[in-house]
């Protein structure tokens, strides 16, 4: 569901209201628009802990299918994790601490941010 | 009964080590004649399971890939001499197209700074890009996880594709992390693995330069998964060990060996292995 897009179908069911000309259709497209989607995922590994880091590895989980990612880094949507939320991704879990327990041990490919829209 | 050891002239200098410790894999391309090649595609057309055991009762295969002179001096130069032949075999024997496989490390992987086996790879087919070569994470031998851990991961900045001519072979640190890469072409992928074992304690009797100077050298790749310097101080640790010099060596911090300076400075760097002193000629 795109909450967007859902907001702006019922203002345009609002204002036909108001106009005496809301259809059945205008009501019907916004019931559509409130069906549940999925939960898109989006992990990304970056270089260090801020969220303006570069991101060095990438998977997109969206429609209820792990989505293919570009093979060249160059090509890929989001080159920090910043440039993901300015798209509206929403981060729902930050890098994990509790790996730097062992100073002298790399853990993991990177600083992981998993993201949802 | 073990198999059969075998020995034969080191051929990587002390740099190519370096190299092979940080990075965790080496490519020798297009090493096999391509009559070899075509003979082993044949036999893996009538031996099209993933255990094709049987080629390693075939001298020819023996001589002309285990024994390799640029493959099994590479190996040589790593494992020591007397080094042990493989005594299994797998074939990853793929029809193309296929998606990419999921990041992994082989099972039985292990952490550690000494190197006692080696995992080998070999292409008897072309294997470019769409035929979905095996894709590696340099420096990730350094990196801890498990692969049940690493299966969400996806495209990593940093992967390199080991697309190659037939004949060519590659070698690697057993936990470094790898998959098949995406293919987009036709036919029968065949990537023949397996395993060299050391029976030997290690010393540096590989191409070794006696005047190689070992002071602040550039060992750290930069890669952005490590903090600074410590893939190559995995790579120097792994090193001495495989110098024999294990005893020698303790990272104690600090800008002492093997952490790199941009400015060089005339003197012998603190921490570095005696044993690693350079020898006046």
């Amino acid at each position: 569901m795109s909450v967007d897009k859902l907001r702006v179908q019922l203002q345009l069911c609002l204002e036909r209201f108001r106009r005496g000309e809301l259809a059945e259709a205008d009501l019907a497209q916004a019931l559509a628009l409130a069906e549940p989607s999925p939960q898109q995922l989006l992990y990304l590994q970056a270089g260090g802990s801020s969220v303006d880091s570069r991101v060095i590895g990438m998977a997109l989980i969206a429609g209820g299918e792990v989505q293919e990612v570009p093979a060249d880094p160059e090509q890929w949507p989001y080159q920090t994790v910043l440039d993901a939320i300015r798209a509206g991704w929403r981060v729902i879990k930050f890098p994990e601490l509790a790996l730097l327990v062992h100073p002298d041990q790399t853990i993991g490919l990177g600083c992981e941010f998993v993201l949802e829209k | 009964m073990l198999p059969a050891t075998y020995d034969c002239p080191p051929t990587l200098s002390d740099q190519q080590i370096l190299d092979f410790c940080r990075d965790g894999y080496l490519v020798l391309p297009g090493v096999v004649p391509e009559e070899i090649n075509r003979r082993t595609v044949a036999f893996l057309e009538e031996h099209n399971g993933p255990q094709p055991d049987p080629i390693l009762g075939e001298e020819w295969f023996t001589e002309a890939v285990l024994k390799n002179p640029a493959a099994a001096g590479a190996v040589r130069s790593l494992l020591g001499a007397h080094f042990r032949l493989p005594g299994m075999m797998a074939n990853h024997r793929t029809h193309c197209p296929q998606p990419a496989q999921k990041w992994h490390r082989d099972g039985g992987s292990i952490y550690n700074r000494r190197l006692d086996y080696l995992q080998v790879f070999y292409y008897p087919s072309d294997t470019p890009e769409g035929m979905g070569p095996t894709e590696v994470v340099p420096g990730s031998h350094f990196v801890r996880s498990k692969s049940n851990y690493m299966r969400h991961y996806d495209c990593i900045r940093h992967g390199v594709r080991t697309a190659a001519p037939a004949g060519s072979i590659f070698l690697t640190i057993y936990s470094i992390w790898h998959r098949r890469g995406k293919s987009t072409g036709e036919g029968v992928r065949n990537l023949l693995k397996y395993n060299y074992w050391r029976t030997t304690p290690p010393r540096r009797d590989w191409l070794a330069d006696l005047a190689f100077n070992f002071s602040w050298i550039h060992l750290s790749s930069g890669r952005p998964t490590f903090e600074q310097f410590m893939d190559g101080i995995g790579a120097a640790e792994l090193f001495t060990w495989l110098c024999g010099l294990e005893q020698e060596y303790h990272f104690q911090g600090g800008q002492c060996w093997p952490v790199s300076a941009i400015n060089r400075a005339p003197y012998t760097q603190e921490g570095l292995p005696v044993g690693l002193w350079p020898h006046p000629l």
